[in-house]
């Protein structure tokens, strides 16, 4: 029995120590000395690689914007968004032409300090890290995900790729005038530019560091951003204050700031004082919505992180307007965040059943199928369903997330309307015996199955046989977006987020050439559209090029290609002692350089 | 001697095994796993550039060439980097075995050991009160899916609607009591499902046992039951129980727990292997199947070994068990 009793005397010690470790740690088992003023933060997804050439997710551009800098950014609280210089000393300077950014750089801005350096010691950010930046995007040893950026766009950069992307050759179009200037000339206009500056993959990157730390340096970023990288794995990423961050004060009348709308977030303590504010950064990524719940309302783990759609009906004392209930408006800050973006489901314009036919009698009858199929969509139930009711439900491929957006546009194409769905199907000769099969593709899973379910009987309830909606599934989304990108699927529910703040962004989704593999999934050809994209696309911010947008806009929804669209809207909460207001739409994740957290008892900043 | 010479047979015979098991996986991995090309290209890659990414990832390649190239790795145990980060494979691996099998060991030994002595009280008690009682928990255990237990234990134990004693996640073993911290809920989930599900397989091997001949002689020359149950019964049930032990190590070691890992937010190899599976990162899930392999064929030989020590009549010689 000797060997018996010494497993249940280990047994007996290890619960024995637990409960006495449970008792005295109150479950807080960080180390952090107290006077370190630490932030936690929470994401949903882990970023993957942290290098500025690899960054395709919204938690991976955070990352990348805490870590790295970029040569302007969108003013903190200024909405809608305004650009300001970052790294860059003013806006650029651009040619009559529109085809020349003369960009001058801050003086005195250096890396944070890394063993990649031969001193160990950040250097000055200069002109040169910038063309080295972009350089990497078209060197396939980089494996860009970004070079469709300025794909055809900078004079001389794609033939330096061709020529054997040897960074010591210069290109044209790309050039440090000297060590604070840099030069960059387009091929045609690029309104666009700026924005993408501003984003992740512009970021200023050194030689040394990459050339270091070889593949690796995707998990040991060099940046000059407000904080550097301690630890990283696939649950959780610790920075810290980056030391050599220094910038100017920050003026909240310059960041934007509204008392009126954001006066309730205690945001003036930090006006005048020079970001970042914190000395120590988690985030933890938490796939698991009911986990980050439990972790944010602990009370001393996450501090802030986005309500999960299973407790938004019971946080909310109302959803229009959005108001918490009272027991959470006493913990907790709160704001409501619009994506930037939309869901819709796209059709396939290469599937003649439902798309482009060679007969132009059935190709009309196709379109007032697909403009059935649109009418049936309860986008009001969508919404309920997954989205707490709090979607902005809008028509087209504009959200109102930019400019361009038209408050006028008739609603009818995201109005439900089973009558109209039926009326139209009879006038077109369509009945349950002629009606096409229609194949919808997901991923495996409950979610996945149950926005099918809800598809199809919208559809059953303007005729349409059960049978022939069939469900197709894919084992990883890997899978699904190989079929989609070879379209190989007829019928897609997919989510779209915006670059930056111009409706472009989405318009490209349906530009004839950007088809399958491009990111036109609906394969949609329309010579007038890309006509109009393609003078817009050289075109400044103005009312005619809204007008032109807004045409293009009209044309999709005419020609029912997409049923669209709505823009999800989540509500984000932190503990009442963090100065913040949360923002990740577009480059997202800036807001964190300017995150204060205040002593609890004293409740004023830590300094 | 003999046990060298035995290791060495047996771990040379134990080749086939592993270029059996990465040959098929291999085969399942290249024709039916995630392409991972599209997430790699961008938003609008030409022709040009998916040929460029596929040439990287090495899906151009012949599948023979391939496979010879995932052979090459698996001697020099160097198995490239992750695609997804870029991370090379074994810092991987180094960093996050070690933490799943922090997190696994107390759940596995506290698991097996309160089975095993659960399923002697039961067996002991065979068809009274108690044994009901302990089968009746045990099915009680088994019922509940691991990750209700999960997330129960979680909301129990430590969120603010529960009693609020323990991290709700993360992972600190930089102190024993930070470890214990966050080790304890898991664990507890753990054992709370892995307990029905080896109470009952003990049971049914102690039982077996008990009608033996063997220990009706011994009861019948008046030997006391104590003495029977660990002499006679125990002893002699131990060839399964090791069976069983030693062949869960594989899984601790490499799979680690996903779910685990993923509700408490802890590090560890299970995350890491699931996420290499849904999105295709080839180099990370070639490296777990062959360490999979290769420790199961040390699993068999340790077993092997096992059988030797609890059973004297085991040999080691030419004819195995």
């Amino acid at each position: 029995m000797t060997a018996l009793r010494t497993v249940k005397n280990i047994a007996l010690c290890f619960v024995a120590v637990s409960l006495t470790a449970a008792c005295e740690g109150n479950g807080n088992g960080s180390s952090t000395p107290t006077e370190v003023k630490t932030f936690h933060y929470s994401m949903r997804s882990s970023p993957g690689s942290l290098d500025p050439a690899r960054v395709s997710t919204v938690s991976a551009n955070v990352m990348v914007q805490t870590l790295y800098d970029s040569l302007y950014a969108y003013k903190y609280l200024q909405r809608p968004y305004e650009l300001k210089p970052r790294l860059a000393a003013a806006m650029p300077e651009i040619s009559d032409d529109g085809l020349t950014y003369t960009i001058r750089l801050k003086q005195g801005i250096r890396f944070a300090d890394n063993r990649a350096f031969s001193n160990g010691r950040g250097r000055e950010v200069v002109a040169e890290d910038f063309v080295y930046a972009l350089k990497r995007h078209f060197d396939p040893d980089s494996r860009s995900v970004a070079a469709w950026i300025w794909q055809g766009r900078i004079v001389g950069l794609d033939e330096w790729k061709r020529n054997g992307a040897d960074y010591d050759q210069p290109v044209k179009g790309l050039q440090a005038i000297d060590r604070y200037v840099l030069q960059i000339r387009l091929t045609r206009p690029y309104p666009q530019l700026v924005h993408n500056l501003a984003m992740g993959p512009s970021a200023a990157v050194p030689r040394e560091a990459v050339e270091f730390y070889g593949r690796e340096f995707s998990v040991n970023p060099v940046g000059s951003g407000p904080f550097r990288l301690i630890s990283y794995d696939a649950t959780e990423a610790v920075l810290v204050r980056n030391e050599n961050f220094q910038r100017e004060p920050v003026s909240l009348a310059e960041e934007g700031y509204d008392p009126i709308t954001q006066g309730q977030y205690g945001l003036e303590v930090i006006d005048g004082r020079r970001a970042p504010f914190i000395d120590r950064l988690e985030i933890s990524f938490i796939d698991e919505g009911s986990a980050r719940w439990s972790s944010f309302t602990k009370g001393n783990e996450v501090q802030m992180a986005g309500v999960p759609a299973e407790q938004v009906y019971r946080v909310l004392e109302s959803r229009d307007p959005v108001v918490l209930k009272p027991e959470y408006a006493r913990k907790y800050h709160m704001s409501t965040e619009k994506e930037a973006g939309f869901v819709y489901t796209a059709f396939n314009m290469d599937f003649p059943e439902t798309g482009y036919h060679p007969d132009p009698v059935r190709n009309e009858r196709n379109r007032a199928l697909r403009c059935a199929i649109m009418k049936a969509r309860d986008w009001n139930a969508r919404n309920d369903s997954w989205y707490g009711g709090l979607g902005e439900i809008f028509p087209g491929i504009i959200p109102s997330s930019v400019p361009e957006f038209d408050p006028e546009l008739s609603r009818e194409s995201v109005e439900y309307d089973p009558e109209g769905a039926r009326a139209l199907l009879a006038e077109y000769g369509w009945n349950a015996g002629n009606l096409p099969e229609l194949v919808y593709s997901s991923q495996p899973g409950p979610t996945s199955r149950l926005f099918f379910e809800q598809f199809r009987g919208w559809l059953t309830n303007i005729g349409y046989p059960k049978e022939k909606i069939i469900l197709k599934t894919y084992a990883t989304f890997a899978d699904l977006s190989k079929a989609w990108h070879n379209s190989e699927e007829q019928l897609l529910s997919l989510g779209w987020l915006l670059d930056y703040p111009d409706a472009e962004s989405s318009l490209q989704l349906f530009y004839g050439p950007n088809r399958s593999p491009g990111s036109n999934s609906s394969n949609y050809s329309n010579p007038e559209y890309d006509r109009l994209y393609e003078a817009t696309s050289v075109m400044q911010p103005s009312a005619e090029r809204t007008a032109l947008y807004r045409q293009m806009n009209r044309m999709v929804i005419d020609d029912c290609v997409v049923i669209s669209g709505l823009s999800r809207v989540g509500i984000a909460l932190w503990h009442k002692n963090v100065v913040a207001l949360p923002d990740n739409n577009f480059v997202g994740g800036q807001f964190l350089q300017y995150v204060d957290v205040l002593d609890k008892a004293v409740g004023s900043a830590v300094r | 001697m003999e046990v060298l010479l035995y290791s060495l047979r047996k771990l040379l015979a134990g080749i086939p095994l592993v270029l059996g098991v990465t040959l098929i996986s291999f085969l399942l991995i290249v024709y039916f796993g995630p392409d991972k090309t599209y997430e790699l290209v961008g938003k609008n890659p030409t022709a040009e550039q998916i040929a460029e990414v596929r040439s990287q990832l090495g899906y151009d390649r012949p599948f023979v060439t391939r496979y010879m190239e995932y052979l090459r790795e698996i001697v020099t145990l160097d198995f490239g980097s992750s695609e997804s980060t870029d991370e090379k494979v074994s810092s991987i691996l180094a960093r996050t075995i070690p933490v799943s099998l922090l997190l696994a060991l107390p759940g596995f030994i506290l698991g097996n050991a309160l089975g095993v002595l659960l399923a002697l009280v039961a067996a002991y008690f065979r068809g009274g009160l108690v044994d009901k009682l302990i089968m009746g928990s045990a099915a009680v255990g088994m019922s509940v899916s691991y990750l209700i237990a999960i997330i129960g234990f979680q909301i129990l134990l430590s969120s603010a609607d529960g009693l609020d004693l323990f991290p709700v996640r993360g992972w600190d073993t930089s102190t024993p009591l930070a470890y214990i911290q966050h080790v304890t809920v898991p664990t507890l989930a753990t054992v709370f499902v892995a307990l029905g599900y080896n109470t009952r397989f003990y049971r049914a091997v102690i039982v077996e046992e008990m009608t033996r001949d063997h220990v009706r002689t011994a009861r019948a020359f008046g030997i006391p039951p104590a003495k029977i149950f660990y002499r006679n019964i125990l002893k002699n049930s131990m060839v399964p129980i090791v069976t069983r032990v030693v062949f869960s190590i594989p899984l601790i070691v490499i799979s680690g727990s996903l779910l685990l890992e993923s509700y408490f937010g802890i590090p560890g190899i299970g995350k890491v292997s699931y996420d290499a599976i849904i999105t295709g990162d080839q180099p990370v899930l070639k490296a777990v199947v062959a360490l999979t392999a290769i420790l199961f064929v040390v699993a068999q030989l340790l077993t092997d070994i096992c059988y030797r020590l609890v059973d004297p009549r085991v040999s080691l010689g030419a004819s195995t068990r």
